[in-house]
């Protein structure tokens, strides 16, 4: 390990954490957002007004970092701008792991004073070989030790997601978001203006981060492209690595005067970079989010040949639509599967022949079961897609019972069963409160489920496209 | 003349923009097959070098203040004798004075006449933050039109070099759509790998077309070439 992934480390993993500057004035959101915390926890402030604030959150305060008589892993800097350079100095003395630079007004601003106190702060972490994280960000998360930037991340908790955003906000989001989908969060880290570490040395470590399977990342520029590329490359062939690219107009229109020079703007080369490394690119974090369930719940396939199961006839067709439209096979199955069908099979109004039409074998849990068993089973079929109609089955009171447990559970025995990937498409239509609930038993439960036949066709399809692309390495 | 000559030459000259024959001159140094050109600063020398290389010929304008030659005027292909490529070089030298009496003619380029087939171009520009990056797509006036082109970042692997030619939507045009002749898929992506490392060894190089490229089903062969130095 390198000394930047030794700090890094240390700062991910932090026995002790100290939070200089915290104050009245941010809620104390620093000092309670780490209320979760196992390690050791400490603050420094020297406003005596502040003193009596931190005291009831019962953390201990001292007036300097030096002052600490204790080791301390990783540093939250949320001290006003002006007086970042001495306390970037601190850190480097207390040989801290990493420190996290809350503080903005950089080169954000825009303004000239903002970016020569950047650059100050800059040359600063970069002689005393300080890992700065930042400024203008969040910093680290790690929920199994409770080390949370926001009240609204788990803590206790933590799963194999790592995620690596630009954006406070969107680091915020996606690891609040994540759990309620089942995308649970290893590690996570909001880097700002990125004037030390960027994404490319988090990107490492988390690459070679054991508790970390999955990395998404929201990018909005980068230091040193050419590093990036290397780096997300070699990391794209050992876990699925997602790209967010926050920016995507044109960069003004450059004097060129060859053919490939006007065609090769921003937008273009980060996609090709993503596809070029074998990264998947996400345009959202819903998009990014609903991937990573596919990746993480689904059996993996190079097949593309689906099995739609819907509840009505109107749905057969527009599901099918979504699905051919991101490239899907839809294809008739098995005389075999058409004899099994045949067997028990309320036709009225229905249809097997793929997409299926359920309609009247809805009430009959076993029927659709058994229809997701033939469609398992069936060698002309690589994935198995059932739509969940909320709206239907709220009419049917199915919700609000233990009916819907029972569903659940046999969902969940198909997927044990069955060797093919399985998707849900919960439908709310107009029960959209309702369908909150269903989704949430869904990811408990390990069944990946979306809220729309395009975005689980268009997060199919990006799993798809890496599993194929993995096979190829 | 050696590669770096043509370099140093355009530098000492200040030019950034190298001429069909340089730009040819340093892809051959690459091991990247290009049509024979000679330079013929008379009628005379066009004459002479039309039979040296073999009709059927073609001729155009070398200029470093005329970059489209074939709008002014300045490409005659397909001559077959030595009285059409005299009379052509006449043609081309007084259609470029026409276009601009001020351009500065450093006389005709004369190389065979390759037999036509599909057309692909390859090409190189240089992004802030990736550096350099390749570009292959369909050639000729079709890059232009449909932008059906795609890119990867240098340097590339074989799968890159595979991937990109195959990424295009003219992709069955190169297959030999319809009975054409198909394209060699392999020469085209050892095209690309030579490609990359030549701009790779040569950071001076800011950006590269090489359009069209003639793809056969046994060749490739650089038709058209153009090299834009750093300042």
């Amino acid at each position: 390990m390198d000394s930047i992934s030794k700090g890094l480390d240390r700062a991910f993993n932090p026995r002790s954490v100290a939070v200089i500057g915290d104050k009245l004035a941010l809620g104390y959101m620093w000092l309670k957002s780490l209320s979760h915390f196992q390690g050791r926890l400490y603050s420094v402030q020297i406003d005596e007004n502040e003193l009596p604030g931190i005291e009831a959150l019962g953390v201990e305060n001292y007036l300097s970092l030096r002052d600490i008589p204790d080791d301390i892993d990783y540093a939250i800097v949320a001290v006003p701008n002006t007086v970042t350079p001495r306390i970037v100095r601190d850190c480097i003395d207390a040989n801290v792991g990493a420190a996290t630079l809350f503080t903005s007004g950089f080169a954000e601003s825009g303004s000239d004073g903002g970016r020569k106190l950047q650059d100050t702060i800059a040359s600063i972490a970069r002689d005393g070989n300080l890992n700065l994280i930042g400024p203008n960000c969040m910093g680290i998360h790690n929920p199994r030790i409770g080390l949370c930037h926001s009240l609204d991340q788990p803590h206790g908790t933590s799963g194999n997601v790592g995620f690596i955003s630009q954006s406070g906000t969107h680091a915020t989001f996606f690891t609040a978001v994540g759990p309620l989908n089942g995308v649970r969060i290893s590690k996570s880290v909001s880097y700002g203006n990125a004037v030390a570490l960027d994404c490319t040395d988090f990107l490492e470590y988390l690459g070679d981060d054991e508790e970390t399977d999955i990395i998404g990342m929201y990018i909005e520029g980068v230091n040193d492209g050419r590093r990036l590329f290397s780096v997300l490359r070699d990391v794209a062939r050992r876990k699925p690595v997602l790209v967010w690219k926050g920016g995507v107009t044109e960069e003004g229109s450059r004097a060129t005067a060859s053919h490939t020079a006007s065609m090769a703007g921003a937008p273009v080369i980060w996609d090709t970079l993503i596809r070029q490394c074998g990264a998947i690119k996400a345009n959202s974090l819903d998009e990014m989010i609903d991937t990573m369930k596919v990746l993480l719940y689904a059996e993996p396939t190079t097949g593309n040949r689906v099995g739609l199961a819907a509840m009505t006839g109107g749905q057969s067709v527009v599901i099918t639509d979504a699905f051919t439209r991101e490239g899907f096979d839809v294809p008739l199955l098995t005389e075999r599967s058409y004899d099994k069908f045949a067997a028990f099979f309320d036709t009225l109004g229905a249809s097997y022949r793929n997409p299926l039409d359920i309609s009247l074998n809805f009430p009959h849990l076993d029927r659709i079961i058994r229809s997701l068993d033939i469609l398992s089973e069936d060698d002309n079929i690589d994935i198995v897609v059932l739509e969940i109609s909320i709206a239907f089955m709220k009419n049917l009171s199915w919700i609000d019972t233990d009916l819907f447990d029972e569903i659940i559970d046999a969902l969940s025995g198909f997927k044990e069963r069955s060797d093919k990937p399985f998707i849900a498409i919960v439908v709310a239509a107009h029960a959209e409160h309702e369908a909150i609930d269903v989704r949430s038993k869904l990811a408990a439960r390990n069944i990946p489920s979306f809220s729309s036949f395009n975005s689980g066709a268009k997060a199919l399809k990006k799993a798809l496209s890496y599993h194929r692309t993995a096979a190829c390495h | 003349m050696t590669t770096n000559d043509a370099i140093a030459t355009a530098k000492k000259e200040g030019r950034t923009a190298l001429n069909e024959l340089e730009s040819k001159q340093l892809l051959k140094a690459a091991d990247i097959k290009t049509t024979d050109i000679k330079l013929a600063r008379t009628k005379d020398e066009a004459v002479s070098l039309s039979k040296e290389l073999g009709f059927p010929i073609v001729l155009k304008i070398i200029s470093p203040d005329i970059l489209h030659k074939t709008d002014v005027g300045g490409v005659k292909l397909n001559l077959n004798s030595e009285d059409e490529a005299g009379k052509a070089f006449d043609e081309i030298i007084d259609a470029a004075k026409k276009h601009d009496p001020k351009a500065n003619i450093e006389g005709v380029s004369v190389q065979p006449m390759a037999r036509p087939a599909t057309e692909v171009i390859i090409g190189m520009s240089k992004d802030p933050q990736f550096g350099p990056v390749l570009m292959f797509g369909l050639g000729g006036i079709l890059v232009e039109v449909l932008k059906d082109v795609s890119f990867r970042i240098v340097p590339l692997t074989r799968r890159d070099a595979r991937d990109m030619i195959k990424e295009i939507k003219g992709y069955p045009i190169l297959e030999g759509y319809r009975g054409q002749e198909p394209a060699n898929i392999e020469m085209l992506e050892d095209l690309l790998l030579k490609v990359s490392d030549f701009v790779e060894n040569r950071p001076e190089i800011k950006e590269l077309d090489i359009n069209p490229i003639f793809a056969y089903k046994d060749d490739a062969i650089a038709i058209d070439a153009r090299v834009i130095l750093e300042a």
